[in-house]
């Protein structure tokens, strides 16, 4: 109703936008880490675009319009104060320039569950507390394709970044999370323990 | 993805004349992210898929980022923006219009 006062908005925002709200609600949540925070941000966000909704071009995915502009606007608030610390350095997941297409994490689970069950077991506040801890381009990549189903190029549209950077950050965060989640089982028991197979993510199968 | 559907491709696919060459478990295995994102075109889509619905190697390896996959999105899917959010918003929106 509301939107339907303008003129210029040929979809109606509350039809298109709002019920992504959720959505944009969990990426904010991603992005910043509190809620209080996250909810700040949806509203920032929304109230954005909805000043912008003139410049929406139907047809296109909402979704993907909503989650660029609660970047831009965790982004720019973010340079006032830097958000929480990012505990998983970047650097750990591959040590050289050479990709091992074999997973090592797979090497660790073989004979023991080689299908991965385990991931399933994890209490979803461990695996969100895991996300949270990606560094930021990892978990922007990892959260809006895994968890929002976007294609390469939305997140690369979104993020300012060729498809190929899009991939590379999708690979790197996706196997630093299954580590900290398959540490995380091991250390709760669901798994039993792990030797020496850290060391093997910086080494090329041979 | 159910035994009985991966049953079912075998037979469509084996039906077909087997498809062409087979790739390596290498190649395969590059592309796990990119088949599961549904990024890669029909041919290259369908030879990845051979590939796994052969290999016993390389299945597991499917298999296990898919557990992965299921996992992310359950946990963050679980979340819901807080009650009153949505009101909030409309709120915001109407009071802008007004000033
Ligand atoms: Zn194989």
């Amino acid at each position: 109703m509301i939107a339907a006062s303008r003129s210029n908005a040929p979809s109606s925002f509350e039809e298109e936008a709002l019920p992504h709200l959720d959505a944009v609600y969990r990426f904010a949540l991603r992005l910043s880490g509190t809620p209080d925070q996250a909810e700040d941000l949806v509203q920032d966000t929304f109230l954005r675009a909805y000043r912008s909704w003139a410049q929406y071009t139907p047809g296109t995915r909402a979704k993907s319009w909503l989650f660029t502009i609660c970047r831009n606007v965790f982004l720019r608030q973010r340079e006032r104060g830097r958000r929480h610390d990012e505990i998983v350095q970047r650097h750990t997941a591959m040590g050289g320039g050479v990709v091992d297409a074999v997973n090592p994490l797979w090497r660790s689970l073989d004979g023991v569950d080689p299908e991965g069950a385990f991931f399933r077991s994890i209490l979803d506040d461990e695996v969100l507390r895991a996300i949270d801890r990606l560094p930021e381009d990892y978990r922007t990549a990892v959260v809006l394709s895994d968890v929002e189903g976007l294609t390469y190029m939305e997140i690369a549209e979104m993020t300012g970044v060729p498809v190929g950077t899009v991939k590379s950050r999708l690979f790197r965060g996706r196997r630093q999370l299954q580590r900290v989640l398959y540490d995380y089982a091991v250390e709760a028991g669901v798994l039993p323990g792990g030797f020496g197979t850290r060391d093997e993510e910086d080494h090329v199968a041979p | 993805m159910s035994l009985l559907e991966r049953l079912k491709r075998l037979l469509g696919r084996a039906r077909r004349g087997g498809g062409s060459e087979m790739i390596s478990c290498e190649q395969a295995l590059s592309a796990v992210y990119e088949y599961l994102d549904g990024e890669l075109e029909a041919g290259p889509r369908e030879q990845v898929e051979a590939h796994f619905d052969v290999c016993a190697r390389c299945y597991p390896h499917l298999r296990l980022e898919e557990s992965f996959r299921i996992a992310l999105r359950g946990a963050s899917g679980s979340v819901q923006s807080p009650p009153g959010l949505r009101e909030r918003v409309m709120d915001l929106i109407a009071r802008s219009e007004e000033g």
